[in-house]
This record gives structure tokens, sequence and C-alpha cells, in this order.
């Protein structure tokens, strides 16, 4: 076995190319015999086999990608709905918190009615509870505007007070707030009754904070803790609201002493007042301007 | 040699393989006379036509007698380089020699083709048989013939047949 042309010779001193035709045409066959030959299993053929094995892998990488991309897409979809929905929640929070807040006010507003009525239940004629909405105090000037009107019933006259006494009386009246002057008002008076002796006189108003009675003889008994309370004689206050407490008791050059009254009421923490029917007088002054002709 | 001689020489084995050779329509000899025109094409010692011719040899040969198409061109692909490795490497000659070669070539390539039965058909590794050593046997034999008939002094017999005859 000798080759026997130069052609032949030339291609005899280089195998590599039939080498990597060699190498070719066995892959071919490989593929071809692994096209027909059956996997093990029965299922496809070894190819498919080698196939599928080979390329999951990267089926499995690619869906993790896949996977991973879509996740972000949707978790970056979320973000948005997420942001509009934060919104929205925020909105419906405030709501809540606002409504929460009215609830709770009205909680303790009623909380408070409740236990002011209870409270003043021992008090003449109480209509109801009204809210204080303005103190307003200058110049000797002591007044509140009070969260009810004439569409509450509220009629120039009506006496204000609390559970522990005396708070003033309506003086101005609109539909939804009225004006009250307060008893430490300078220019408010009151008739009052030493409770212990009897003795009537005139409770007034400093405009700083405290009381004063007067038209008490200086023959009376009146002492340092006496109880002070309305007469009823004024045609204002109903007879029988404690106003205050004796603190001091002074001996004037005049013909009456100078009793000066701690009021009952702390007028530095009204929130809600009572409001108690006007008395007769003035009821009857009210109907009969509504009633005279104009 | 040309591509037009190792498709004549394919096509002869064709036939040579269907009529007398081991094909499942005639078991006459078992001559692998696929490997022969393999062994014929590498002895040429071109590397790239001996390899195709015995891939292509081999694909006729599977497309007669095998299930797979594919395994004997797969062997005889390989054996088409081995040989024609041996045609431009080794310097020997003969009959025997010959024969011997195709014997060994044709072992070879039976045990190429039961492993890969038993790597794809999942069929029981078997690599040297009866049948393998007879078809080895009597193709190694066919090449021997054929070498001897090739190397025969043909014009000098015929030369001295008509002098003795005209004496």
């Amino acid at each position: 076995m000798r080759p026997h042309s130069a052609r032949v010779e030339v291609a005899a001193v280089n195998p590599r190319r039939g080498g990597a035709v060699l190498v070719t045409v066995l892959l071919a066959c490989v593929l071809v015999l692994s096209a027909q030959a059956p996997a093990r299993g029965g299922r496809g053929t070894v190819l498919q086999a080698w196939f599928l094995s080979l390329s999951a892998p990267v089926m499995r990488a690619v869906g993790g990608v896949s996977s991973a991309v879509s996740g972000r897409i949707a978790a970056t979809a979320a973000l948005f709905d997420a942001r509009e929905e934060n919104v929205r929640l925020r909105r419906e929070l405030d709501a809540r918190e606002r409504e929460l807040f009215r609830l709770r006010a009205e909680a303790l507003e009623n909380a408070e009615d409740r236990r002011l009525l209870g409270a003043g239940s021992g008090l003449p004629s109480v209509v109801g509870s009204v809210p204080i909405l303005l103190v307003e105090r200058r110049a000797g000037a002591q007044s509140v505007l009070v969260g009810a009107g004439s569409a509450e019933g509220v009629a120039p006259g009506s006496p204000l007070a609390v559970p522990a006494g005396l708070v003033g009386r309506v003086v101005t009246v609109g539909r939804g707030v009225s004006r009250a002057q307060l008893l430490l008002d300078a220019s408010a008076a009151a008739g009052a009754r030493i409770a212990r002796t009897g003795e009537l006189g005139v409770v007034r108003g400093d405009g700083h904070g405290t009381l004063v009675l007067n038209n008490i003889a200086t023959t009376s008994t009146v002492a340092k803790g006496d109880l002070i309370e309305s007469a009823g004689i004024d045609g204002i206050y109903p007879r029988g609201v404690p106003i205050g407490r004796v603190s001091s008791v002074a001996r004037g050059s005049k013909l009456f002493l100078e009793i000066r009254v701690t009021p009952s009421a702390d007028f530095s923490r009204l929130t809600d007042v009572l409001l108690l029917a006007p008395s007769p007088a003035i009821r009857e002054g009210v109907e009969a301007g509504r009633s005279a002709p104009r | 040699m040309r591509a037009g001689r190792v498709a004549l020489l394919l096509a002869a084995a064709a036939v040579l393989e269907f009529f007398v050779g081991r094909s499942p329509y005639r078991r006459f000899l078992p001559v692998d006379w696929f490997l022969l025109a393999t062994a014929v094409v590498a002895r040429s010692g071109d590397f790239v036509r001996a390899v195709l011719a015995g891939a292509a040899a081999g694909t006729l040969e599977d497309a007669l007698s095998m299930p797979l198409i594919g395994m004997n061109a797969f062997a005889k692909a390989i054996l088409g380089y081995g040989l024609t490795l041996v045609a431009v490497r080794v310097v020997f000659g003969g009959s025997l020699a010959v024969g011997l070669a195709l014997f060994v070539a044709s072992i070879a390539n039976e045990a190429i083709v039961a492993l890969l039965s038993a790597l794809l058909a999942q069929s029981p590794l078997v690599i040297v048989t009866k049948d393998a050593l007879w078809r080895a046997a009597v193709t190694g034999l066919a090449g021997g013939a054929l070498e001897s008939a090739w190397e025969f002094p043909w014009r000098e017999w015929w030369t001295r047949r008509r002098l003795r005859r005209l004496r």
C-alpha cells in the first residue's frame, strides 16, 4: 500500500485536513444516530434527551432571568400602584382621623354634658348644657360666648351655672351663639343671701376675679367661710344657687360691712355651663316684646 | 483517486453487498464489500476522500442492513482514516499483509458498531462473535485475493502463454 501519484503525496503529508473531516463526519454520524435512537424510558430520541439535558440549565437560567425581570416589572408596577394607594390611604386616614377627632370631641362633649347634667340636677330648672366658645376678659369686662342661641331656646336673661355655683347670665342672643355676662364682670350684680343668717345683699363683680357682697349691715354676724347663695329677688337668678364663700369681712367707715366673696364656680376652667330657665319675669317680658305691635 | 471512480467503486460494492454480501436479502457470502471499497480508496493516500468514502460506504451499508443509519458510517469513516494512515506510514505489501489488515479492520468495524449499538440501542455489548470472525476472515481472504490479482503480472503471463502456443 503506497501512494501512487504526486497529488496523493501532497495530501498524505498533511493529514490534519483529513482529521478535521473525520471529526466532522463522526459528529454528523453521532447526530444522525442520536436523532434515530430512542432515549432511555422510551420517550423521544437520544438527541432530544441530549438537547433537553444541555438546554435545561440554559432554560433554567432564562426562566430565572425572565422571572426576575417580570418580578422587577411587577414590583415597579406595584410601586406605582403603591404610591397611588398610599396617597388614597393617606386621604382616607386623614378623613378617618378627622372623623375620629370629631367623634372623640362629641363623646367628650356628651360625657361632659352628662356629667354636668348629672351634677347639676340639684340646680333649679336646668334646660341643658351649652359649650363655652370664647372667654373675653378686658378692662373689668368679663363675658363669654356660648355655643347656643335662639334656635336652642336660649333667651336673654337666662342664667348660666355650673354644679359648683352661679356663673352669669345671657345678655345677647343670636341664632347659634349668645353672649353672656359673667358674675365677675364689674357691672354684674345679683341678689344674694347669706345662707347661715339669711341676710340679703347684692353681690357684684369687681372685674378682677373676686366678688363683693354689699348691703350687709355692720350688725351682721357674717363670718369668713359662710356660704353665699342667690336670693331670687333680682328677677334674673333663681333662688338657692351657690355663689361663693366669704373670704374676708372688714368693717368699713360706712354703715355696711366690706365682704369679699370667693366664687364657688371655677371661672378659669369654664368649658361647658348649664343653661337655666329664665325667671318668669324675664319670660313674660320677652313674650310681651314679641307680641307687641310693631 | 477521482470522485467518479470512488462513486463507481461504491456502487459496485453496493451491488455486490446486495447480491453476494451480508445483506438481509441474500446471505450468500458475508464479505464486507464496503470495507474493501473503503480500503481501495484509502490505498490512494487521500485522507479526506478515504474518510468521506468510508462514511458514504457505511451509510449505504446501514441503509441495506442496519436499523439505525450511521453506525457503519461512523465505523468506516474511522477505518478509512486509519487505513489511509497505514497506507502512507507503513511500507508493506503482499496479499497476506493486506488480508491481515482487512481482517483486523473488519473486527474493528464490528467492535465499533457493537459499541454504538450498546450505547444507543441498549443492546448487549458483544464484540467478537463467530459471525464477526467469519465475516472478517472472508473479508480478509477477499482482500488478499484482490491484492494478489492486482499485483499479478498479467501482461507477462499472457506473453509467455502466447510464446508457449507459438512453439
